[in-house]
């Protein structure tokens, strides 16, 4: 259906690239799954291409083609992009990994950055953030706010990362407050905004006073809350405007140095294909808009988590860990390894919805 | 109790959008026009309702230009399919995909806006009944305003000579001709009336249900609004059900998980379309009476 739209962005994209084929600049491709808005994913991964622009003037020239479902587009508009000459290629989403390492694979000259992916090849590198980091620093305050002891998650897909915040942000809430239940509701799609409000309302009919919205890119969910007065956090950029009221805190990435590393490298024919990990130590993830009703003693306690991420002493996903049948996961004192976190496929114990199989 | 009152009263809304736009394609299906394009027609509407409600801050306004829109779409399908007599399943799916590109280009410069959302309009000592208030009489104007539209069209097109010619055009149009009836005009008319409706029932997504615009937050609404039709063998109560009976399910789903019972999400997310076909299937199984029904002449090229 989209497939008109796409293409008269391509064409779009074509017409403003041809002339730039003749100077000597790195030409850098964006491929974004969902449009540019002022807030969500898309939206942070174009902060990351203007800040490209910012850092290296007229040095790079970049074009994106936003709102690319994953597939034949896919594959169609990123070979477009290598044709007219594109150096390196951002692929935004996680389908479009496949594509991207056969044509990474043709194109060996090509340098490639994939976000959330698996697939590494020497041109082909990929970056995802620990944003289970941030999941439990907004646990902790979670914990601290609710009365009615019921948290409730609306997420997307159970994919690994998704899982990891989970258990993040579980792990986070049963620090401050052991008695705590927290549910889930699988939307089993990534964009459908009147879905994610209605899981939201289901949420709260049934006691939830704080809502997490975990991967939807649109306020949906936020303004829900803030119209019935639950809590609610964000992942996706900040959106405390959408939630003057009730926005518990916003998690945030923030790609920029990872970009201007990759189009640096690319520059300097020095690019490997390797993961990249984006945590609280490295300024990739962050919290931001704390609400100032978060009692002073766990905001301390936040503060603390935070020093210690930064400085690389601590691990949210460190043992004793239990899951959901009371199976030990990670003794005490052992921290999970990072590979384990790239297929995780098991919810702590306190999560009450089990993942779909 | 909560969770009744969410179920009841999120029903009532969750169906609205589909609703007004099934109401418009059952009455041009039943003038002989399939019109597939109803998913970018309720776009296009979501699209231009936000955009005109955000700029003018009057919701009237909104559901007017959605309307509006919608009806100009549906005349371009009109005049294709019955001027130049092209194909309809082809037009429709053209002008649909149109109405999809034209809806992003509407709401390019408002992605991700949110607007307050339509208030609720309380029916008076109704909405202080505990309990039914809450479930029935405290939603927004458009829920009411859809029902009444239910009553309506299942009146006028049982009811009335408006209703009698309408149907003999989709039956029969070279009969229809021949009894002097405007073949052309009486289709136009129902193709613009489903193409207005499909732009409100986009409106009250993009206004009411969900009140953001983003792209593609239709999400294949569209496309159950013509299952229903179908499904519902074109009859207004039975469309109505199948449509409050697929917007029941769609929360109950949400409501199960938020209940914590372990049943897996994927099966639970097929939920509302299985039960929906089945039913109506099972409440139109009848092969005589779906022939009666149905309208002989749906889908067919004009040979006037």
């Amino acid at each position: 259906m989209r497939l008109l739209k796409t293409l008269m962005i391509t064409a779009l994209a074509g017409l403003t690239a041809v002339p730039a084929i003749a100077e000597e600049k790195l030409k850098i491709g964006f491929l974004y799954p969902s449009p540019i808005a002022d807030v969500g994913w898309s939206a942070e991964l174009n902060a990351g291409r203007l800040a490209i622009e910012e850092h290296f003037g007229d040095k790079v020239e970049t074009v994106f083609v936003e709102n690319v479902p994953e597939g034949p587009d896919a594959a169609r508009i990123m070979n477009q992009m290598a044709a007219q000459g594109a150096d390196m290629i951002m692929l935004g989403s996680f389908g479009y990994m496949n594509d991207g390492i056969k044509l990474a694979q043709q194109r060996p000259e090509l340098t490639f950055i994939h976000a959330s992916g698996f697939k590494l090849a020497p041109n082909f590198g990929n970056f995802q953030s620990r944003n289970y980091e941030s999941s439990y620093l907004v646990g902790l305050a979670a914990g601290d706010v609710t009365e009615s002891n019921v948290i409730g998650i609306v997420a997307a897909y159970a994919i690994p990362e998704v899982i990891g915040m989970i258990n993040g942000f579980a792990l986070g809430v049963q620090k401050v407050n052991p008695d705590a239940t927290i549910k889930v509701v699988w939307l089993n799609s990534w964009f459908d905004p009147p879905k994610a409000q209605d899981s939201a309302r289901a949420l709260i009919a049934q006691q939830t006073d704080v809502v997490y919205s975990l991967y939807q890119d649109t306020p949906s969910v936020v303004t829900v809350a803030e119209e019935e007065g639950v809590w609610v956090i964000n992942t996706s950029s900040d959106m405390k405007k959408y939630a003057p009221n009730w926005l518990l805190a916003s998690q945030i990435a923030d790609w920029s140095s990872y970009f201007i590393a990759s189009a640096q490298a690319t520059m300097d024919r020095t690019f490997e294909g390797k993961p990249f990990w984006g945590g609280m130590a490295d300024g990739t993830v962050d919290v931001k808009s704390w609400s100032d009703k978060i009692s002073d003693e766990t905001m301390a306690m936040i503060k603390e988590a935070e020093e210690a991420m930064r400085a690389g002493t601590f691990h949210p996903l460190t043992g004793p860990v239990m899951d959901q049948d009371g199976t030990e996961r990670l003794a005490a004192g052992e921290t999970i390894a990072d590979g384990d976190l790239l297929g995780i496929d098991w919810l702590v114990k306190g999560v009450e919805t089990r993942l779909p199989n | 109790m909560d969770v009744l009152v969410f179920m009841i009263s999120g029903t009532l809304a969750a169906a609205t959008a589909l609703i007004f736009a099934a109401m418009g394609e059952l009455v041009a299906e039943k003038s002989g026009m399939l019109n597939l394009g109803i998913e970018g027609m309720m776009a296009t509407g979501a699209a231009m309702g936000f955009v005109a409600a955000t700029v003018s801050g009057s919701y009237t306004l909104g559901f007017f230009a959605a309307a509006g829109l919608g009806c100009v779409l549906s005349l371009v399908f009109a005049v294709l399919t019955l001027v130049f007599r092209a194909n309809q399943t082809a037009t429709g799916l053209a002008i649909g995909i149109l109405g999809l590109g034209l809806s992003s280009a509407i709401g390019k410069n408002f992605e991700s806006m949110t607007l307050p959302g339509l208030p609720d309009m309380p029916l008076g000592p109704l909405a202080d009944i505990p309990l039914i208030g809450p479930m029935f009489f405290q939603l927004d104007v458009m829920v009411y305003v859809s029902i009444l539209l239910v009553v309506a069209t299942w009146y006028v097109l049982n009811h009335t000579k408006l209703g009698l010619n309408i149907r003999a055009v989709g039956e029969s149009p070279e009969n229809a001709h021949a009894l002097g009836l405007k073949v052309r005009w009486i289709r136009a008319g129902c193709v613009a009336f489903g193409g207005a409706m499909a732009g409100v029932g986009g409106a009250y997504m993009s206004l009411a249900y969900t009140p953001l615009w983003a792209d593609g937050m239709i999400a294949g609404r569209g496309w159950i609004v013509v299952a229903l039709t179908v499904f519902g063998t074109w009859m207004v109560p039975r469309v109505a059900f199948g449509a409050y009976l697929f917007g029941s399910i769609s929360l109950l789903e949400l409501s199960i998980q938020a209940f914590g019972v372990n049943v897996p999400s994927q099966l639970m997310s097929a939920m509302p379309y299985l039960v929906t076909i089945v039913m109506l299937a099972v409440i139109s199984r009848n092969k005589l009476f779906i022939r009666l029904n149905s309208p002989a002449s749906l889908g067919a090229t004009l040979k006037l």
